[in-house]
């Protein structure tokens, strides 16, 4: 495992900035993703609208998510699902393992889940002595090399073809190679066994379906349909803000989702689960076991900018369009949800006591606002999360907190503004270089904020005196 | 053992801290309608997809672009030779084609009874256990959706779960007249039943993967082909 956590995120950026390698990686991947999204959006004459309504449903389920909520599980009870609910990770694991346990279960198969790497669910059956493998290829690699997803569509984006050849040759014993279709028929054989022996499959959910107790999971590889068809026991993981009110709002998604991660239409596979099967001789699990799992999300109801962060249907594409992320990847954030939204989610999980770097993680440039299928405005929560963060712990020291005093008394006094613009195009002169504020050694604390951002000298004259004097030119 | 009671402290204790944080977030809320005033989103379907070509047409371009193979056929005489012409080509590459898996369709029963090829073994619906052996499946889907080439297949009608899904080939018969235009329509098909069916899955094209340096390989999990062959009398 590696040990990257997000209280570290400075030294972490730092370091993979360092890395061409990964750099070069993040550069295509995230490139190649914002083009095919942008191509798949503007297939739809409509993709503002499905937006804006996308937005206004998940707003509805949010405010009244108890009422969904019971309706929903009220529906998949009917149909033969059983509910267990989990106020944090530990909560959650332990359910997972005990069903394991009850059953005698040796081996369990996975497909994808981002909750479930929220709450390290593995390290928890691997404890309690359960195997478990992950199915999805990118996880699957993953798991081989002990490591984390570095982004929620493409886990794992960060390794080159030839480290994972490198690493099926030594993990499973085949020949080197650096064919993509030959690793990927490795793992497919390799994964046969597995499935065809598991006593339990366990996966995510896309979007849980209120009116009908439906659960959706979409893919693209065919291990959720095996994970969910071959074992008889079926473990679903959800959050509790999943949920859509309607069959019918699935238009929406379906519209919205694909397109957003993958640049696809429609992803390969929709399965649409609804209770377990009514008749004994058919395929397909006699248990369905919900987990819903709150860990923190039911506390960002509280208030209209941290709700919005629940309206997230985890498509990635953020994530892609983020000048940091496409620079940094999503290790860095040490969190299983990196980038953008990453970084407005996992203070809010993980509390901002361990996770202050993360809403700074931002230049507020606003391009995952606009990218966002649901509309979430990140930057917004960002500021909301930083205003918290100092609000709590002032940041810097004496001088900081009055400096920003003073700058605020200049601020909001005319005189006093007007007053320090004359004195600051005297004294400007000391510090502009080729008509720009460069990095200066001597502002003393400000030396390190010039560093990184040139500024504009202060003009000869200001907007006000310019338009005084035209006006009184035009008077005479 | 798992502790009923703690899950029902866990349930009663989550359901109180949604209503509370609800609660608290009513002057919030009241605060922010005040400051924006987000136009309540107008409901508009996208503009008419008005196709020059027929649905199956339609159909077989949106398959072909995610690559699977669709085919046209006239009647069922045509329906036995193409399906035997697909399954002798495929015994000629590694993908063998010599034992077949079927779903419980009457239809497609009585396909694999007409078919002129060899093979060396017909199964019916084989179990989970046995299933992998088997090189392809043959199935009916229950709708056809033209604007993404995708299958539904409902399994509370058919019992194809295992066979669409395991072996290398899937081949599916899909008739013209249950092709709908779009995913709307073919999602209100699916709720329209008294209860939805346990399970439903919409297929596009065979399984697919680009998790290796976003390489394109086809066929990780699920079939690496998918031949459908639309019924059109």
């Amino acid at each position: 495992m590696n040990h990257v956590t997000s209280e570290t995120f400075d030294q972490n950026a730092k370091a993979a900035l360092a890395d061409s390698q990964l750099r070069g990686a993040l550069r295509n991947a995230t490139s190649l993703f914002g083009q095919r999204r942008l191509a798949a959006a503007s297939s739809l004459t409509n993709w503002e609208d499905l937006r804006q309504q996308a937005r206004a449903i998940k707003d509805d389920v949010l405010l009244h998510l108890d009422r969904y909520l019971e309706q929903f599980v009220a529906n998949a009870e009917s149909r033969g699902a059983k509910f267990h609910w989990a106020r944090d990770a530990a909560e959650a694991n332990k359910i997972i393992c005990d069903l394991a346990k009850e059953r005698n279960a040796r081996s369990i198969v996975k497909s994808k889940s981002m909750t479930t790497e929220e709450t390290h669910l593995n390290v928890a059956l691997e404890a309690a002595g359960i195997q478990v493998v992950e199915t999805d290829l990118g996880e699957y690699i993953i798991q081989l090399a002990h490591e984390t997803p570095s982004h929620i569509i493409v886990p794992a984006i960060h390794k080159t073809k030839k480290q994972i050849a490198e690493l099926f040759t030594e993990q499973l014993g085949i020949a080197p190679t650096d064919d993509v279709a030959r690793l990927t028929s490795t793992a497919r054989e390799k994964l046969r066994d597995r499935f065809a022996t598991a006593d339990i499959g366990i996966s995510g959910v896309n979007f849980g379906i209120a009116e009908t107790g439906t659960i959706l999971i979409l893919e693209n590889e065919g291990n959720i349909r095996l994970t969910t068809s071959l074992p008889q026991v079926h473990i679903a993981v959800m959050g509790i803000e999943k949920l859509l009110p309607r069959f019918a709002d699935l238009d929406i998604f379906l519209k919205l989702l694909p397109r957003s991660g993958t640049g696809q239409r429609l992803t390969t596979y929709q399965s649409f689960i609804t209770g377990t099967k009514t008749d004994p001789t058919s395929d397909g699990p006699e248990e369905l076991h919900i987990v819903m799992l709150d860990n923190g999300r039911s506390k960002m109801l509280s208030h209209p900018v941290t709700r919005q962060s629940l309206a997230c249907i985890r498509c990635g594409a953020c994530l892609n369009a983020c000048p940091v992320y496409q620079q940094i990847g999503g290790h860095a954030y040490g969190s299983v949800y990196p980038g953008p939204i990453g970084a407005v989610i996992t203070p809010q999980l993980m509390g901002l006591q361990k996770t202050q770097q993360l809403p700074y993680a931002s230049s507020l440039c606003g391009a995952c606002r606009e990218v966002c299928p649901v509309k979430i405005d990140i930057p917004r929560l960002l500021l909301y999360l930083r205003s918290e963060i100092t609000e709590k712990a002032p940041k810097g020291g004496l001088g900081e907190r009055l400096a920003f005093k003073f700058w605020r008394s200049l601020m909001t006094r005319t005189w006093a503004y007007q007053l320090s613009a004359r004195v600051g195009r005297v004294f400007q002169s000391f510090v502009v270089k080729d008509k720009k504020i460069g990095p200066v050694n001597a502002l003393g604390p400000l030396t390190a904020w010039t560093k990184a951002r040139d500024l504009r000298p202060l003009d000869r004259q200001s907007f006000r005196e310019l338009w005084h004097n035209e006006l009184s030119k035009t008077k005479n | 053992m798992q502790n009923r009671s703690t899950t029902d402290a866990a349930r009663d204790s989550i359901f109180q801290s949604i209503r509370a944080n609800l609660a608290a977030s009513v002057t919030h809320d009241a605060l922010e309608s005040e400051i924006h005033h987000e136009a309540i989103p107008v409901v508009s379907s996208a503009a008419p997809l008005v196709s020059e070509q027929s649905l199956v047409q339609w159909f077989k371009e949106s398959l072909e672009a995610v690559d699977g193979h669709c085919l046209v056929v006239k009647n069922e005489l045509e329906l036995t030779a193409t399906v035997s012409d697909i399954i002798s080509r495929l015994q000629e590459t590694n993908l063998r084609a010599r034992r077949i898996a079927i779903s419980d369709a009457p239809e497609v029963e009585s396909l694999v009874k007409a078919l002129h090829v060899d093979f060396d073994e017909v199964a019916v619906t084989p179990s989970a256990s046995e299933v992998f052996s088997f090189d392809v499946g043959i199935s009916c889907a229950q709708a056809g959706i033209a604007e993404t080439g995708t299958l539904l297949l409902d399994s509370s009608r058919e019992r194809h779960r295992l066979v669409s899904l395991v072996p290398p080939v899937h081949i599916a018969i899909l008739e013209a007249r249950q092709i709908v235009g779009t995913l709307g329509e073919a999602l209100s098909q699916l709720r329209q039943t008294e209860k939805v069916s346990p399970i439903a899955t919409l297929v596009t094209g065979p399984s697919r993967t680009a998790d290796i340096e976003l390489t394109l390989a086809i066929g990780v999990h699920g079939p690496q082909e998918l031949f459908v062959v639309v019924l059109d009398t």
